[in-house]
């Protein structure tokens, strides 16, 4: 090990990796120490969900012949199996022999052999622990609810022990910012902003997202071109809602996480309780009929009364569900369309009028083969 | 009373950079804010500030710097936007150093020399609202003059001076709460401040203001009119409305499960013109309602906490027993028949029989007026149901009988109950 | 060093316990070390040349502070002459050092003479690694092997030949225990073991070239790859030096443009129960492969970017690959190909009673499967359903049987498409079940 020079020692470099030259085999004495090369070109990549890849060029200047040459990253934490190390130009005329990793130490040496003397731009490749990232979205919608502008931000916090002067930093989707980030710093830099995004409103009641039977406002936001997005998947992150207040002003009307949406599907985002509506549910018939032994089928009517205190009509989504083997019974009424959605799910729209007169959903269900 | 660093006293400085890069940086502190308006919601811990100020831009990047130490401001919510000048601004990034966790950096880009009307908007925790009402029956309990108010109470740490204040009615849903966010706990200061503010609270004057109410998606939003200052740890009452002649009904009601065990005197009105309101929403809060006991005094009669109440909606304020209205529930028959038994191969056991029970319900009013009653009966298991008096299904296992009673009337009404047991029941 | 090797020279000869001057040898001649993967043993074959006198000669060889496993050293003459001219007369282990043993060897003609010393060491390992550099659409990758030699023994080894073992081979004993000093002497591990390494050995011999490069460009050693029975021995050209404590990693192939096939499978049993994303390859010639068998170690997945840049998609740790076998990388669920899967109904039929209580039913459920390709591009998907009990499997989607309670479908779907796919499973339960 004392063979070891460890020229780089004082140019602690870009976030604390270094390369430099010694010279651990008296056999191979011919190679002339160099300086330490600088870090060209770095490029911090997010494009998988879970670990943050680091690409850096250096330029290094070889001997004919084999060369040592070192790289340590103390102080920080890279995966060296992770660790590609090859010439930026394909055709480059050297080759790697072998890399050695010595006891103990965030460091490795790799044995580079040139045709001839010549300087040499070099790619290393590796995975980071401690840079996290985040997206988060605002979406200013219109006082008329149908459009709204949304806003895609991307924030980055460098916990890695390092710096990067400046680098390029990459999102999932391909777009690039050069930015520099000291160690502990965040930052946080608009990416996208998509205007006169069309949106959809629905009131959902649903027992199994709000447990009291209220009713939720959703905003709907396709990922597809013909509502004005669908130029990237988006991103999981909070979305903070605003609406113009129609006095030149906004309010935040909400916030919710919205998941990961691949280009063609929706997000769906709740804003809130939609206050206006409620509804209560009475359980009008539960009789069993048709018993064998153990086994029974019920017979069973919900009703659902549902006012619209709003002075404009609604439309109500309610989600409803029975288990087992159950079939609706064709008496079932005050509804517009209903779809079900899977053995245990049914989907009802209800058309509520403005202002508090009450629609009733009447729900007729036989469960069958009971026990 | 401005003990934290917040809001006016906001550290906010302009760093010009020169195009060099980290050439040495001006500091520029910059003037109060001109306008502050406080948006505050009653569903949740937060309150959205924005105000707005004048700044001089340098042509090229200048570093903006706002830091809040000690304050319960929510870092990821701060927002820059330019009023004025917007096209020629642009804010290059938010960067918040390691050094601070209270503090951030925008850089932002002016294509020349310029000064702009920005505006600067956050999350803090610690303001809040509550509605407020009062109920003035009349002697004879058939109308009243309702007197709502709003009072906003200001635990923020912070005094704000000639805010606009604005009040957001309705449930909005925060992924995760704002005092979290800030990494704030409320300091020992604050609690003290708060206990403060509870002292202060009810003896805080009240002016009358013209509270302007407009509806914004599922909620509505309140604005006082003018500006307020609500010094740290005060709170202040504002009136909302006032409306006399409110028609009230009183409903003597038997409900266990809403109720309990007890004929319950049930007052009833309805947000909607016909009862002089239905203007707007009656956001929840406590109601209180007195009695015009006669010569100007007063009598209490009870207070509840109502949920939101929409426009055109009914309330129902338990006013409690009255012991010159009663209900008494005796019942004055049981048999058994159908009785049907099985033998399992060595003696015969009873596997299912009926129940017939008649049940006697006295009702009387010893009141000077007369009262309408609603009681509500509930049975268990496959029963058959049948009264004299006509009565309604309101659900499977629930009959309603409604009906008026004269001044010192009244009423027997008997009802009958078959409930069928074991292999008889159909349910 | 910490092995020594000695010449005890006999300076008083009849009584037994004569005084003993103590000659220290110089080093090896050579060293090959043949490192097994799957077991924590090494053979180390040493070489060095001896003065011999004529008549009884003592050799003293210690290991001190290593891994050795003294049941296994041996000495051996090397070359026609030394076999004739010497000859070990026995083996002795002094009482007072665990870590040492002597051999007699009586010498017919004085002169140096060429012997060879082996014996089992445990504390050098070596590892196989992987780095696929995968195209941007997906369907080729350049593959590069890495072997990893990490030294943990305790002895460095200057300019020794490497050659690394793949295979599982059997031993009864660990050598790491064998080498730990112990009063008593345990059961002796079979000799079979080494002898079968010698004669890998001699197979391999056959194609190791000497040190390459006298001037211009040296390239990466080559890596020479041999079949012996079960096993297979990679052998490193030229020599290494790998001090203790240190790892080195040489490359042992590149190969650029193998043919590479994207699955999303729903495959529970091999898989797990997501719907997930599977890189797929065979090691043969068609995919420019199948020259030996791929030892076990981790794969790291990188995807060109454009440009010569790369990003991350993957690791897998992957078993041995035989020749010919196929290699299915599960890089995990890709949320731009998704698949649901929904009951659409239940019913029960056929119900059975006795004395007024159930026995036997039968349940017909009908299920829907719907796989979204979010991806710009079409996608190959297969999807196997394992069904429980005496069930009956229906479905106008070309599902097959894949075993006796699993039924598959493969299909292709076009970019920014979704297919749906429907089947039914009748199930014979209670006393209606004939199985």
């Amino acid at each position: 090990m004392n063979k070891r020079l460890m020229l780089s020692l004082a140019f602690a470099a870009g976030i604390g990796s270094m390369i430099g030259f010694f010279n651990p085999v008296p056999a191979q004495a011919r190679i002339k120490l160099a300086t330490l090369p600088d870090r060209e070109a770095v490029v911090v990549r997010f494009d998988n969900p879970n670990v943050v890849m680091v690409e850096e060029e250096r330029t290094i200047s070889l001997q004919k012949g084999v060369n040592n040459v070192d790289f340590s990253w103390a102080g920080t934490q890279i995966d060296k199996g992770s660790i590609v190390f090859r010439p930026a130009d394909a055709a480059a005329k050297v080759e790697i022999l072998s890399t050695s990793y010595p006891p103990g130490e965030a460091a490795l040496t790799w044995q580079i052999s040139a045709a001839e003397a010549m300087s040499v731009k070099f790619r290393l490749s590796y995975l980071m622990a401690n840079i996290q990232r985040e997206t988060d979205y605002r979406m200013l919608v219109s006082k008329d609810e149908q459009t709204c502008s949304f806003k895609h931000y991307f924030k980055i916090r460098n916990w890695s022990g390092g710096r990067f002067a400046t680098a390029d930093f990459v999102t999932r989707d391909g777009k690039k910012f050069e930015k520099g980030l000291e160690n502990g710093e965040a930052k946080r830099v608009l990416v996208n902003t998509w205007d006169k995004v069309k949106l959809t409103k629905e009131y959902v009641y649903d027992i199994t997202r709000n447990g009291e039977g209220k009713v939720m406002t959703d905003y709907v936001l396709k990922n597809a071109k013909e509502i004005g997005l669908g130029a990237i998947p988006l991103e999981y992150g909070k979305v903070r809602i605003y609406q113009d207040d129609g006095n030149g002003t906004t309010a935040f009307t909400g916030e919710d996480w919205g998941r990961f949406t691949p280009i063609g599907d929706d997000m769906r985002l709740n804003i809130g309780i939609a206050q206006d509506i409620k509804i209560e549910m009475k359980k009008m018939v539960n009789d069993v009929q048709n018993r064998r032994g153990n086994v029974y089928d019920t017979d069973e009517v919900d009703e659902y009364e549902i006012k619209n205190f709003k002075d404009t009509d609604a439309v109500v989504t309610l989600v409803l569900r029975v288990d087992g083997e159950w079939e609706m019974k064709a008496d079932t009424s005050g509804h517009e369309s209903f779809e079900r959605i899977d053995n245990e799910t049914i989907k009802f729209k209800v058309k509520a009028p403005a202002k508090g007169t009450p629609v009733k959903l009447k729900f007729h269900y036989q469960k069958k083969n009971v026990w | 009373m401005n003990r934290y660093t917040f809001g006016i006293a906001a550290l906010l400085m302009l760093t010009a950079l020169s195009p060099a890069l980290m050439a040495k940086e001006e500091l520029v502190t910059l003037p109060k804010r001109d306008k502050v308006q406080l948006t505050i919601y009653n569903s949740v811990d937060l309150t959205l500030v924005r105000e707005t100020r004048s700044l001089t831009f340098k042509k090229g990047n200048n570093r903006l710097q706002f830091s809040w130490a000690g304050t319960l401001i929510d870092p990821t919510s701060v927002e820059f936007k330019a009023v004025t000048g917007a096209d020629k601004l642009d804010v290059l990034d938010t960067s918040y150093p390691a050094e601070s966790n209270q503090m951030l950096i925008w850089t932002i880009a002016a294509e020349a020399d310029l000064s702009a009307n920005v505006e600067i908007s956050y999350f803090t925790s610690g303001i809040s609202w509550a509605a407020e009402y009062h109920g003035m029956l009349a002697a004879d309990d058939s109308s009243m003059t309702l007197t709502a108010y709003v009072t906003v109470m200001n635990n923020s740490g912070e005094e704000y001076e000639d805010a606009q204040v604005r009040l957001v009615i309705g449930s909005i849903n925060l992924v995760e709460t704002i005092a979290g966010l800030a990494g704030g706990q409320r300091t020992a200061r604050m609690e003290e401040a708060y206990g403060e503010m509870r002292k202060a609270g009810r003896a805080a004057d009240s002016s009358r203001k013209e509270i302007v109410k407009e509806g914004l998606s599922e909620y509505y939003i309140y604005t006082v009119g003018g500006t307020e200052t609500i010094p740290n740890g005060w709170a202040k009452r504002l009136q909302s409305f006032e409306q006399a002649g409110v028609p009230v009904r009183s409903v003597y009601t038997w409900d266990p499960a809403k109720y309990g065990a007890q004929l319950a005197r049930i007052l009833t009105f309805k947000n909607d013109e016909a009862h002089k309101l239905g203007k707007e929403p009656l956001p929840s809060g406590i109601v209180r309602f007195y009695r015009n006991a006669g010569a100007g005094r007063l009598g209490y009669v009870g207070a509840i906490s109502t949920n939101y109440i929409a426009k055109n909606d009914e309330i129902k304020v338990n006013a409690g027993a009255d012991p010159e209205v009663t209900m008494k529930v005796t019942r004055t028959q049981l048999k058994k028949e159908n009785l049907s038994f099985a033998f399992n191969g060595r003696q015969q056991y009873l596997q299912g029989w009926d129940t017939y029970e008649t049940f006697k319900l006295e009702l009387r009013n010893f009141r000077d007026r007369a009262v309408d009653f609603e009681i509500n009966l509930v049975f268990g298991g496959d029963f058959d149901f049948e009264s004299e008096l006509a009565s309604n299904k309101v659900d499977f296992r629930t009959q309603r009988f409604a009906l008026k009673l004269d001044k010192s009337g009244k009423q027997e009404v008997v009802y009958k109950v078959r409930t069928r047991f074991g292999t008889n029941a159909k349910k | 060093m910490r092995l020594t090797l000695a010449i005890l020279a006999l300076l008083v000869a009849v009584p037994l316990a004569a005084k003993e001057e103590l000659v220290t040898l110089p080093g090896r001649d050579s060293v090959q070390l043949t490192i097994y993967n799957s077991e924590d043993l090494t053979l180390v074959r040493e070489r060095r040349t001896l003065s011999f006198k004529q008549g009884s000669n003592r050799l003293q060889f210690s290991w001190a502070n290593t891994l050795i496993d003294p049941t296994s050293v041996e000495l051996q003459p090397v070359g026609d002459t030394a076999k004739a001219a010497i000859e070990i007369a026995d083996t002795s282990y002094p009482a007072e050092s665990h870590e040492m043993l002597i051999w007699t060897v009586s010498c017919k003609t004085a002169g140096a003479h060429v012997v060879e010393i082996s014996y089992f060491t445990s504390g050098i390992s070596w590892q196989a690694e992987y780095t696929g550099v995968v195209n941007a659409n997906e369907d080729s990758m350049t593959l590069t092997a890495y072997v990893t030699v990490t030294n943990r023994s305790g002895e460095e080894y200057e300019n020794a030949q490497v050659r690394l073992v793949v295979g599982t081979i059997n031993l009864v004993e660990k050598i790491v225990n064998l080498a730990t000093p112990r009063p008593q002497s345990q059961p002796r591990p079979s000799r079979e073991d080494q002898r079968g390494a010698r004669d890998m050995d001699r197979m391999a011999e056959k194609g190791g070239p000497g040190m390459g490069g006298g001037g211009g460009m040296v390239k990466p050693k080559e890596i020479i790859k041999g079949g012996l029975s079960e096993y297979y021995i990679y052998t490193v050209e030229g020599q290494e030096t790998i001090p203790d404590q240190w790892s080195k990693r040489l490359r042992s192939f590149e190969v650029a443009g193998v043919p590479l096939k994207t699955v999303y499978r729903l495959e529970p049993a091999k898989f797990g129960p997501a719907f997930t994303k599977v890189l797929e390859f065979k090691n043969d010639e068609e995919h420019k492969l199948g020259k030996e068998p791929l030892p076990d170690g981790l794969i790291r997945l990188y995807k060109d970017q454009g440009m010569g840049r790369l990003g991350y998609m993957g690791a897998l740790a992957s078993k041995y690959i035989p020749k010919k076998d196929e290699v299915k990388i599960n890089v995990g669920p890709d949320a731009e190909c998704t698949l649901a899967i929904k009951r659409l109904s239940i019913k029960k039929k056929d119900l059975g009673f006795r004395n007024n209580w159930l026995i036997g039913w039968t349940t017909v459920e009908q299920f829907e499967l719907e796989v979204k390709n979010f991806r710009g591009r079409a996608v190959e998907v297969e999807i196997h359903r394992t069904m429980a009990g005496d069930f009956d499997f229906e479905s106008p989607d070309k599902f097959e049987l894949h075993d006796a309670a699993t039924r598959k479908v493969a299909f292709r779907l076009d970019a920014n498409s979704a297919r749906k796919l429907s089947y039914t499973v009748t199930t014979r339960l209670g006393e209606n079940a004939r199985k």
